[in-house]
């Protein structure tokens, strides 16, 4: 199962419902006219043609856990109440990273400087929604083999820096993923760089 | 033929041939432990995949899979199995052993569970290897044709195509997975799913897993008008629920079995069933489907290319296709200088563009003399089959090069070109049919280029009557019309028009031209080329190489696609148009309104190319500038921070909003008496060290600045020492921070801290996606959830 799977292209639509709401569009009191609409999508387009979607994967198996320890192979373990309550009937896990590439955030940059903020957030909602779709679409892609198996992944993930996970987790995500192929950096912060860029981790159950 | 072709064929002229249906679920329900690999439990427990076999034969199943879906090296590695070959023999000899001739046995091939190149990192031979392990074990198992399934990147489904078809010429099928929205998880439709494989060989195609029969009804009439050989549906039991800790599905074997007469009046020949299906019910769809006849498909060959995601016909009253002529190193310094380097970046960058022009396909072309062009040209495919949607179009003198790039291409190409030279002939038919590409026919010879259309046709004629022996017909290849330049031979433009008029309504072949060569030596080029495009469309060109960023060029195509009855509704007419138009349209001010009532609106339209003049207007009809200041801009924006509070305005409308109170504020400052950001104050902001996440710092400092105050913006990633160091510099009234990470918020707390410890007193206040009010009053700040209440705070802090 211990083998690095990586993903060169991750093609996927951008999820427009979740770019609206991370804008601060509601349904129902949000009023938008059909000019600001077409921009919206031309700037959604753009953010697509911007975005490179990488993306990695692994599957490890839990050697032990606790109600606050889970311990991984190579003696690299992950400490955390939260994760341990949702990988309480996990055997393995699955590490994910996806990486939305550093042309949209140089975009965004560019935009930001020439005073075209209002452009900028709509490249950073997309590439932050588009980026959360890609380990999504990696869950999907592993979904497949795990039904074949009797296996299915846990209903939620967790990423470094929620709950009480801490954002240093990231360091083990990043070797274990080899993000590094990708062009992606970690800081001395233990923040991914190209910005949008994120990390999760999922449980990997026997079904009945 | 394939070998057991004509078993099949048989089968359907009576009713729909029946594939079996789940093996993995019944083997569970027959004692196999999850987590365990089920091939490796099957040898080790023969008799019971042997009687799920002999169960799926007694259904009434024609043809029964090996259990062999994982027994690739990549997936019995992780049980570390080390021999597929073995596996696959002995486990095609079970069901050969089992079925003993009461059905055939399909030598099953799943995917790797790997992303092959350029999706993933799987090298493209090193797949083709692997499933020929496979293959070659189970044709010492005996199987009698071959299913390869489940397959969700098309690249992996070519592979193992190849790989069948490069060992033996059993009769093999091939069937993808695809989601709900009508792609595979890889994006991949089933009509381009279908041009690609059935072009390179596939006996079959379809789809199987993913979804229900209803769902699969969709994807066969979607493959049906197109498909040259049988479609395939093996859907679920329906869709999955979730019970407990099982997975169930919700159709029963009479429900399961209703559906096969949608699948079949779709066009579906071949049917058996996925996830959830059991013995019983391939037996109900068996009993069901006896007396239904499958339409047999419905064309011979097909004019049509692929990339990975699309598709493009060549059908009648289909639009004229510009093949982008970007990606040649010929007379492109920078392209040669990065084929020499073996870098693509500038390639990807062309073959956006022109897509994002119009083009339909892309030429791609690396004759660069002393490079290693069939390395150069793999790499080039590869990048371009990510970075475009636009099916490709090889171009080289050579035939290595073309014959790299076919191997490794995700789609259906188009070779340019393959003439009536002997030895380009000989080498490049072969290269066409063995990957299924269409071409470019080049009327031409070893004795040169026939100078008069008839002369062509002759030439034309010829080259199909060899290019027939390889399978190929009209519908495999475009007739060049051959474009010569007008400035030496002024009746060669003609000459290329009565030939593509002859291509097209005399011998029934679509047809292309090379468009710049016309005017070449010849001033203002683009007339005379767009001149010829049109007359040239006029005679019923189908695709022209041409360079789609020139505008003239594209608005005549599309001109000429409404004019030729290729537009139906003139409906890419009127999208180019409204995209050339672009924004003219946007900023239009409400012209009934005072003018500084067009202030205030366009400020809350967010109006950004009009408000500037809008202020000019204004204080040219008397309005006092600091008036228009405070009375009418000042208040619109605040107007615009509450319909944000309220979720009427949602973040762009907020922000543009603000760009364009910030373009107000610039035009007028010029006229204000005294300095209003004085008056209101000194706001300095900066993200905190270590992070480098800045865009809602960013909007902050447009709301202030908007709200009239003075914004010094440090940055991002900006140091404690410094900050203070600018508090001291700049005396601001507040200090705004921000911070999106838990490891860079602690750095707030530095901050106050070092400014206190210095004898600051100025007020803090903090915000970002993981910091608190709870957290902003442990450190001694303020806490602001967004722009619009950062402005609130600071003015109640100032007050």
């Amino acid at each position: 199962m211990d083998r690095l799977i990586t993903f060169e292209r991750i093609t996927i639509e951008p999820p427009l419902e979740a770019i609206y709401r991370r804008l601060g569009f509601r349904k129902g009191l949000t009023k938008i006219k059909p000019d600001e609409t077409r921009a919206l999508g031309e700037g959604i387009e753009k953010a697509r043609s911007l975005i490179t979607l990488k993306g990695a994967a692994r599957r490890l198996p839990i050697l032990s856990k606790d109600s606050r320890l889970i311990r991984l192979p190579e003696s690299h373990c992950l400490e955390s109440t939260h994760l341990a309550k949702l990988l309480a009937d996990s055997q393995e896990v699955l590490l994910m990273g996806a990486t939305a590439g550093a042309a949209v955030i140089e975009a965004i940059r560019r935009d930001t400087a020439a005073d075209k903020l209002s452009q900028a957030v709509v490249l950073d909602a997309a590439a932050s929604e588009m980026v959360d779709a890609a380990l999504d679409w990696m869950e999907a892609f592993f979904a497949q083999d795990l039904r074949r198996e009797s296996r299915r992944l846990t209903k939620s993930r967790f990423s470094c820096g929620y709950g009480d996970l801490a954002l240093e987790n990231q360091k083990l995500f990043y070797d274990l993923l080899d993000l590094g192929r990708f062009g992606v950096e970690l800081t001395e912060r233990y923040i991914l760089a190209p910005e949008k860029s994120v990390t999760a981790v999922a449980g990997i159950e026997t079904t009945g | 033929m394939a070998k057991g072709q004509r078993i099949f064929l048989d089968i359907m002229k009576k009713r729909p041939l029946i594939l079996d249906g789940a093996t993995g679920t019944e083997l569970q329900k027959r004692g196999m432990p999850a987590g365990v690999c089920p091939e490796l439990w099957c040898i080790e427990n023969p008799s019971v995949i042997a009687s799920v076999h002999s169960d799926y034969a007694r259904a009434g199943c024609d043809v029964v899979y090996t259990c062999t879906f994982g027994a690739n090296r990549f997936k019995l590695g992780q049980y570390g199995e080390p021999d597929a070959r073995s596996v696959n023999r002995r486990l095609a000899l079970i069901a050969r052993e089992a079925l003993r001739g009461k059905a055939l046995v399909a030598g099953d091939i799943g995917p790797t569970g790997h992303f092959i190149q350029p999706f993933g990192e799987v090298d493209f031979e090193e797949a083709v290897a692997a499933f020929k392990e496979q293959v070659l074990g189970l044709l010492e198992g005996g199987v009698d044709c071959f299913v390869i399934e489940t397959m969700m990147d098309i690249q992996e489904a070519r592979a193992a195509l190849i790989a069948v078809k490069e060992t033996c010429d059993l009769f093999t099928m091939v069937t993808m997975t695809f989601e709900r929205d009508g792609r595979t998880l890889n994006g991949t439709d089933p009509l381009t799913a279908l041009t690609t494989l059935q072009a390179l060989g596939a006996d079959a195609v379809g789809c199987n897993c993913s979804t229900g029969p209803d769902d699969m009804v969709r994807f066969i009439e979607a493959m049906k008008p197109y498909a040259k050989i049988p479609l395939i549906a093996k859907p679920n039991a329906g869709l999955p629920k979730t019970v407990g800790d099982t997975t169930v599905y919700d159709m029963d074997a009479a429900e399961f079995a209703s559906r096969a007469g949608a699948l079949i009046a779709a066009g579906a020949g071949i049917l058996g069933g996925c996830c959830g299906t059991t013995p019983g019910h391939l037996a109900a769809l068996r009993k069901t489907v006896a007396r239904k006849k499958p339409a047999p498909p419905l064309r011979k060959s097909l004019a049509a290319l692929s990339s990975a995601r699309k598709t493009l016909l060549f059908e009648p009253g289909r639009p004229l296709a510009v093949i982008g002529e970007s990606i040649n190193p010929t007379g492109r310094k920078a392209l040669q200088e990065e084929l020499r380097e073996g870098k693509t970046a500038l390639a990807r960058q062309m073959a956006r563009d022109q897509e994002m022009a119009g083009a339909a396909l892309l030429d791609v072309n690396v004759g660069v003399p002393g490079i290693d062009q069939e390395k150069a040209m793999q790499e080039i495919v590869l990048a371009l089959s990510i970075a475009t949607e636009l099916p490709l179009v090889i171009d080289s003198a050579k035939a290595e090069p073309i014959e790299r790039a076919l191997r490794v291409y995700p789609g259906r190409a188009l070779i340019n070109s393959i003439s009536g030279e002997r030895e380009k002939l000989r080498k490049l038919l072969p290269v066409a049919a063995k990957y299924g590409a269409m071409f470019i026919l080049l009327p031409l010879t070893d004795k040169g280029i026939p100078e008069t259309a008839e002369k062509r046709a002759v030439v034309v004629r010829a080259i199909e009557q060899e290019a027939r022996k390889h399978g190929f017909t009209r519908d495999d290849f475009l007739v060049d019309g051959i474009v010569m330049t007008a400035a030496s031979n002024p009746k060669a433009p003609q000459e290329t028009i009565r030939t593509v008029r002859w291509a097209t309504e005399t011998f029934g072949a679509r047809t292309v031209v090379g468009l710049s060569n016309v005017s070449f030596g010849m001033p203002e080029r683009k007339w005379i080329n767009t001149s010829f495009l049109a007359m040239a469309a006029a005679s019923g060109l189908t695709a022209a190489i041409a360079n789609p960023a020139s505008e003239e060029l594209m608005f005549v195509k599309n001109a000429s696609d409404v004019l030729g009855g290729r537009d139906r509704d003139a409906a890419a007419w009127i999208a180019h148009c409204a995209k050339a138009a672009g924004s003219a349209k946007k900023g239009a001010p409400i012209e009934t309104l005072p003018p500084e009532r067009k202030v205030r609106q366009a400020i809350l339209d967010g109006n950004r190319e009009a408000v500037a003049g809008l202020v000019g207007e204004t204080l040219k009809a008397g309005l006092d500038a600091a008036k228009l200041a405070q009375e009418i801009m000042i208040p619109a924006i605040v107007e615009v921070g509450e319909r944000f509070g309220r979720k009427e305005y949602f973040l762009p409308q907020l922000i543009a909003s603000g760009e364009t109170m910030k373009i107000g504020m610039e035009a007028l400052e010029p006229f204000l008496k005294g300095d209003l950001k004085a008056q209101r104050g000194t706001i300095l902001i900066a993200t905190v060290k270590g992070d480098i996440h800045d865009i809602g710092k960013n909007i902050v400092a447009l709301m202030l600045r908007n709200h009239g105050f003075q914004v010094v913006d440090l940055g991002k990633d900006v140091a404690a020492e410094r900050i203070v160091r600018e508090i001291d510099r700049h005396r601001p009234q507040v200090v705004g921070l921000s911070a999106l990470m838990t490891t860079t918020m602690t750095q707030m707390k530095e901050v106050i801290a070092l400014a206190r410890k210095q004898g600051e007193q100025c007020p803090f206040v903090v915000g970002g996606a993981v910091v608190t009010k709870a957290y902003a009053e442990s450190i001694g700040a303020e806490y602001a959830r967004d722009g619009v209440e950062a402005v609130q705070v600071i003015q109640r802090l100032i007050r």
